[in-house]
């Protein structure tokens, strides 16, 4: 069956056997274990395994391996220059470009191709070459950067011997290293392809798995045989619901869920049975042989639908085991003051309907998860998560195995964006597979399956009504809100209360109220996407204050000014805003936009936007409610004067590992090229509970920043006994530690870990933590949406509206976010842009949206089987901006200075994401004298409602 | 990863060993670049048992023009290479710029022009892994035995999504294929497509032959040509609608005028208008010509966007497309 092939492989001649229906993809990665080219979408859409051959830069995914027979293939591996990375390389990390790095081995490689053709390349002409990467993370931004950087030759931070260390920059005034412009932990790894993604990971007798999904949207299975998939040669295991009985959720108390279908599928695309066999073509063949009975049953695909009377029930027992009377999972209902009062008495009102449509996080990285378990009945599980902990605990209770015997560890992640903050399938199903069949199961999602697995952006549906004395302070806000949650609960209960509980800031309410229902529909689970809950609200929030201010003839940056939360205020919920640069971020953007000059007066069909958010920085309180720490740090020291950091922490992308070793630099004084950070790995680290709402920075930070003092603290009486003087007589300096009283005095900080080793007598070890502190409203609810510290964000979009098409290019965003202190800019500025880019992808492109069903004339006889389908489940028809569509980011720090964060830091990560949607909605009014109140703003919404002349569309 | 079916690969090195491999191979099918081919046979949507590749024909690739300026353009040149050769960015602007508009730049890499000729129309719920047309139950071009589109059990209204087509029916080129017996021939492109969608009948042509090169005539006197195309993003789309124009001038007057719109119907639509020759092209004739593009189509939605809007489109794009050609 297979044939040889003839290769020059980054240089060297290989031969490589393989089957002839082999992608050059499958013959690197699976042939030649040259993992470095990613699959991201398996159909040429994504660009993340582009390699060379001959040459030319190509789609490997695409390519049939049999006719590249005698080529010269050049992959991201093979782009070092002897003696280290290349200068493009080594540019995408000091200039930041590198986030999850999941799409960069790809990028670079197009990158490479380009500046070998035109060394000396304009943006436009590396916007066009990049065009075909599509990157989730960066905005493209610092990528552009990057590769401009490398043809100039001018690497930030690059020494003569072509390394940049990990703090190239000047540390903010006052420190050691916060503030220094710096380059993340695992970066250069991910820029020469040999960091390991999950997928990148092969054990010895490794099966694949693959999971059969229900075509149907709502139906009940009478019977699975998989009696025949089981005899086929080739198949180690099978397993269905049946073996999995304990319903699990992220949430501890609301379980709904399965690891595979138990008596119902719910949409199309439910995990039904998993085989794991030799390869995966016989695990695909192995599904065909499985006989599932269905009785297919009505489905609803809307809260409409799910809420009519006599619908079909999507769960018909709650997690309580109690008969379920209609389709509402959660339902919340809170109000802050006479908002019915400060409506009748309002100077203006305005009121109406908004519709938010459903997002997904289209990481580049799919799902995947790979089990072992040892002779003793051990489990380890790499998965590519973003909550080992939680993962860890639903893990003990699906598989009915202590935690103790569960090993998590979390490789290098290709970007989630809340898309991996659950429990999934594939992890029950790998451990279960592979304790069954005998032998290691890994299974890794189509790209098809990462859309159905989904926990993307809740669609909502708003009755929103906002009131304004004459002066334009806000009075009321009174919402109405209906989440279409999907399948299954995810973090439902949050998100229902996140829809109402975070929109009370930056702009203060005189009164709140509102009501929020989450309703089961038969679709793929909705759930937490980068601004959990809070973005959608925003939309109507921020649109409707750009109404108010018309409505009064005032600013639309005044008016926000009028309402702007100053720190140390309670929201009219109960929440204290310790700290709030909302009015910095809008001074910021209305300078570098020219507001003041050109807002109100462009030509027709071009026009300027502004909108504020706020957002948490982590939640107050851990999911399941305990009294111990809610992130833990240690610290160990080495004799070479390198520190080992480990922490629970899971580095997504964002760069959470590199934030904790410049903390842990900044207490001890040691340079971060010293420390290593190891995270994610249930086993070796501490429990961190995630990298979910925006809480590393500021709750590991902290636990980082305990530790780390009390390694200095150790360090410092080791050099104080050696000089024969007190601590207080010592410095701490970068490098170095020295003796204030005579300071030719001076000991590398390696020379004084080694002093601090002889004095303990032990190894030189630390730990820290942050403890829940009591905070939140006193009302039942009141704690969700509480948070140690709060972000601001503002942006301006300036967009252009094609009046004959309707089609909106969104061509520049200006966005000030205060993220109280930036420890690395380059990363803060980083999460700026990637969060400006997905709010303004999600603006203008994206839809999750799924067939509704077919008029009459066109559903097929029979049955209407297109209800519930996903429209297209793959990166062509769900389409993410490209670096062409992507508009120019200016990105501004603010830096309040929060009084509770580590050295004032609070989140980057999400709340700079919020203000994008309604700053463009806000531009095209400026632009044309529009309201889009229905998104995304597509060119068929918004030339019709320039048809209509309306001030909206439905 | 996503598994294609199982088959063997063939790599001639002729065009003659290649439609003979074709032709006596059971289930066979050619490939050249593959970005069309790959995805769909990871969809499941054919089930080749042999495949014959064309990189190692030789003779099949190059851009050759004629004393007398024929074009022509061998099948397997890249639409890279169409895109930024000189020769053609002179002589046929709007071939050149439609190439650069097809999908990223690492497809123009891999994909040819004949392959770009040949490229399957394409529907919602026909490129699609085979689950999900399985849970469909199918449509009329793959499995199944109808048209989700337009309620039909007889008619499939897959898109023409070629960017090139459109405007090589516009320069009134022809292609060059080696038939199973040997022979070849020279077809007019603007007759190969029928007005069914499905694959095998789509196009008026044995599926054995070999499509060898594009020819393109010499153009008319004072000839220009462009493409538009209106896609959701401005890299890796398809087209959503697709303009393409070419015309002959005389000083500031017209000799010739063809307008084909694509993505829209299972083939190209070349528009009936009235007769331009001596006219200017001012705007009476620009909103006659875009008012056609917008009466003579009617496109269905088998691809995103909304069709009555895409129509609309049809005409804004016929208008902007017809404006280019003016100077200035």
């Amino acid at each position: 069956m297979k044939q040889v092939l003839h290769l020059q492989v980054n240089g060297e001649d290989v031969e490589v056997a393989a089957p002839p229906h082999w992608t050059l993809l499958e013959v690197l990665r699976y042939g030649l274990g040259l993992t470095g080219s990613k699959q991201g979408c398996d159909k040429g859409d994504c660009g993340a395994c582009t390699v060379l051959v001959d040459g030319e830069p190509v789609l490997a995914c695409c390519t049939l391996a049999a006719a590249t027979e005698g080529s010269g293939i050049r992959t991201v591996e093979g782009l070092a220059d002897k003696g280290g990375p290349s200068r493009v390389q080594r540019a995408f990390d000091a200039c930041g470009a590198l986030q999850c790095g999941f799409c960069q081995p790809g990028m670079i490689v197009s990158a490479t191709a380009l500046l070998e053709r035109n060394p000396d390349p304009s943006l436009a002409e590396v916007k066009q070459a990049l065009s075909g990467n599509l990157c989730r993370c960066t905005g493209y931004t610092k990528i552009f950067d990057a590769v401009l950087a490398a043809a100039k030759d001018r690497v930030p931070g690059m020494r003569a011997d072509g390394s940049v260390p990990m703090a190239y920059g000047t540390p903010t005034d006052g420190f050691r290293y916060v503030g220094a412009r710096g380059r993340k932990a695992d970066a250069i790894g991910k820029a020469t392809g040999s960091a390991k993604y999950t997928d990148d990971l092969t054990l010895p007798r490794m099966a694949h798995g693959r999971i059969l999904r229900s075509p149907h949207a709502h139906a009940r299975i009478r019977s699975i045989d998989t009696s025949r998939a089981e005899a086929l040669p080739g198949v180690f295991a099978v397993v269905t619901g049946a073996e999995m009985p304990h319903a699990f959720c992220v949430i501890p108390w609301t379980p709904d869920e399965h690891a595979l279908a138990v008596d119902k599928v719910r949409y199309v695309g439910d995990g039904v049975a998993a085989v794991a066999a030799v390869d995966e073509d016989t695990a695909d063949r192995a599904l065909a042989l499985i006989d599932v009975d269905y009785e297919v049953l009505d489905a609803v695909l809307s809260p409409t639908e799910a809420e009519a009377p006599g619908a079909p029930l999507v769960h018909d027992r709650d997690w309580k085991d109690r008969p379920r009377q209609d389709n509402v999972c959660k339902e919340v209902e809170l109000a802050f003051g006479d908002v019915d009062g400060a409506l009748k008495d309002a100077a203006v009102v305005v009121d109406g309907e908004w519709h938010y449509s459903g997002s997904t996080h289209a990481a580049i990285e799919p799902h995947c998860a790979l089990a072992e378990w040892s002779a003793d009945g051990d489990l380890t599980l790499w998965s590519s998560t973003q909550v080992m902990h939680y993962l860890h605990r639903e893990l003990a209770r699906v598989l009915d195995v202590p935690e103790a015997k569960i090993r998590v560890v979390q490789p290098v992640l290709g970007g989630a964006f809340g898309g991996k903050s659950e429990p999934f399938d594939l992890e029950f199903c790998a451990a279960a597979l592979a304790r069954k069949a005998g032998r290691p199961v890994k299974i890794l999602y189509t790209r098809e399956e990462v859309f159905y697995a989904h926990r993307g952006r809740h669609p909502m549906d708003f009755r929103f009504r906002i009131a304004a004395d004459a002066q334009g302070h806000v009075t009321a806000v009174d919402n109405d809100i209906v989440l279409d949650g999907g399948a299954y609960h995810s973090f439902g209960l949050v998100t229902t209360y996140y829809a109402g509980q975070l929109l009370p800031g930056p702009i203060r309410f005189g009164t709140y109220r509102f009501k929020s229902r989450r309703v089961y529909t038969n679709k793929p689970c909705c759930g937490p996407k980068r601004g959990h809950g809070s973005v959608q609200p925003r939309f109507p929030l921020e649109t409707a204050l750009d109404e108010v201010a018309e409505k009064l003839g005032l600013d639309p940056i005044e008016i926000r000014r009028r309402n702007a939360m100053r720190a140390g205020e309670h929201t009219v919920n109960g929440q204290l805003v310790p700290s709030c640069g909302v009015l910095g971020c809008l001074d910021a953007v209305e300078a570098a936009s020219g507001w003041k000059q050109r807002h109100g007066k462009l030509p027709f069909g071009r026009g300027l936007g502004v909108a504020t958010s706020m957002y948490i920085s982590g939640t107050a309180y851990p999911i399941y409610p305990n009294e111990m720490p809610q992130s833990g740090v240690q610290i160990l020291a080495d004799r070479s004067g390198r520190l080992t950091v480990f922490t629970g922490t899971n580095d997504i992308g964002q760069g959470s590992s590199g934030a904790i070793a410049f903390v842990v630099a900044e207490e001890t004084g040691i340079h971060p090229d010293q420390i290593r950070v190891i995270a994610g790995d249930t086993d070796l680290t501490p429990v961190d509970l995630g990298s979910y709402s925006s809480r590393v920075t500021y709750m590991a930070g902290l636990a980082a920043q305990e530790a780390g003092r009390a390694m200095r603290d150790v360090m410092v009486r080791a050099a104080a006994k050696h000089w024969d003087t007190t601590p207080s007589d010592i410095l701490v300096l970068p490098g170095k530690y020295l003796l204030i009283s005579d300071p030719e005095k001076q000991l590398d900080t390696a020379h004084v870990l080694r002093l601090a080793e002889a004095l303990l007598g032990t190894p030189v070890s630390t730990g820290g933590g942050y403890r829940t502190r009591k905070l939140g409203g006193d009302y039942r609810g009141g704690t969700i949406g509480a948070s140690p510290a709060y972000s601001a964000t503002a942006h301006v979009a300036e967009v252009c509206v094609d009046t004959e098409t309707g089609h909106v290019k969104v061509e520049r965003i200006w966005a000030a976010h205060d993220c109280g202190r930036a420890l690395n800019p380059v990363m803060v500025e980083g999460q700026i842009e990637g969060s400006v880019y997905m709010g303004m992808s999600e603006a203008v492109l994206e839809d999750q949206a799924f067939h509704l069903g077919m008029e009459k004339r066109r559903a097929m006889p029979g049955r209407d089987r297109t209800r519930g389908m996903h429209i297209g489940p793959n990166l062509l028809d769900y389409r993410i901006a490209t670096s062409l569509d992507t508009p120019d980011i200016d990105a501004f720090v603010v830096e309040s200075v929060d009084p509770g964060g580590p050295y004032g830091a609070k989140e980057a990560g999400e709340g700079p994401l919020h203000p994008a949607i309604p700053a463009v909605a806000n531009a095209i009014w400026d632009a044309v004298g529009i309201r889009m109140r229905t998104m995304p703003f597509t060119p068929e919404r918004v030339l019709a409602a320039l048809r209509a002349g309306a001030a909206e569309v439905a | 990863m996503l598994r294609m079916p199982e088959f063997e690969v063939h790599r001639p090195s002729t065009a003659a060993d290649a439609v003979r491999l074709r032709s006596q191979l059971p289930d066979a099918m050619y490939v050249a670049g593959g970005t069309d081919l790959l995805p769909n046979l990871k969809h499941h949507l054919h089930a080749p048992k042999h495949l014959v590749s064309l990189a190692r024909v030789e003779g099949l690739s190059g851009i050759l023009r004629a004393g007398d300026g024929t074009l022509r353009l061998g099948a397997t040149t890249s639409l890279h290479a169409i895109a930024t050769d000189e020769v053609l960015r002179a002589e046929v602007p709007g071939l050149a710029k439609a190439a650069s508009l097809v999908a990223g730049p690492q497809h123009r890499r891999m994909g040819t022009i004949g392959g770009n000729v040949l490229l399957d129309t394409r529907c919602l719920f026909y490129n699609q892994s085979l689950p999900w047309r399985r849970a469909l139950g199918s449509c009329l071009k793959s499995e199944g035995t109808w048209c989700h589109v337009i309620g039909s059990d007889k008619s499939c209204v897959a898109a023409q999504s070629s960017d090139t087509v459109p405007m090589l029916v516009a320069l009134d080129a022809s292609i060059e294929v080696t038939l199973p017996d040997g022979s070849t021939e020279t077809i007019a492109l603007a007759g190969l497509w029928t007005k069914d969608g499905r694959f095998e009948r789509n196009r008026n042509l044995p599926p054995e032959a070999l499509l060898t090169a594009v020819v393109i005539p010499p153009r008319a006197a004072g000839h220009r040509s462009t493409y538009r195309k209106v896609r959701a993003r401005q890299a890796i789309d398809f087209p959503q609608v697709g303009v393409a124009v070419a015309a002959g001038f005389d000083g500031d007057r017209l000799s010739s005028l063809a307008v084909v719109v694509g993505a829209m119907l299972p083939h190209p639509k070349r528009l009936d208008h009235d007769d331009v020759a001596g006219r200017p092209l001012d705007d009476a004739l620009v909103e006659h010509v875009a008012e056609r593009a917008y009466k003579q189509v009617r496109p269905q939605p088998q691809v995103h966007g909304d069709p009555g809007w895409r129509r609309e489109l049809a005409r804004v794009e016929t208008r902007r497309a017809l404006r280019e050609l003016l100077p200035g």
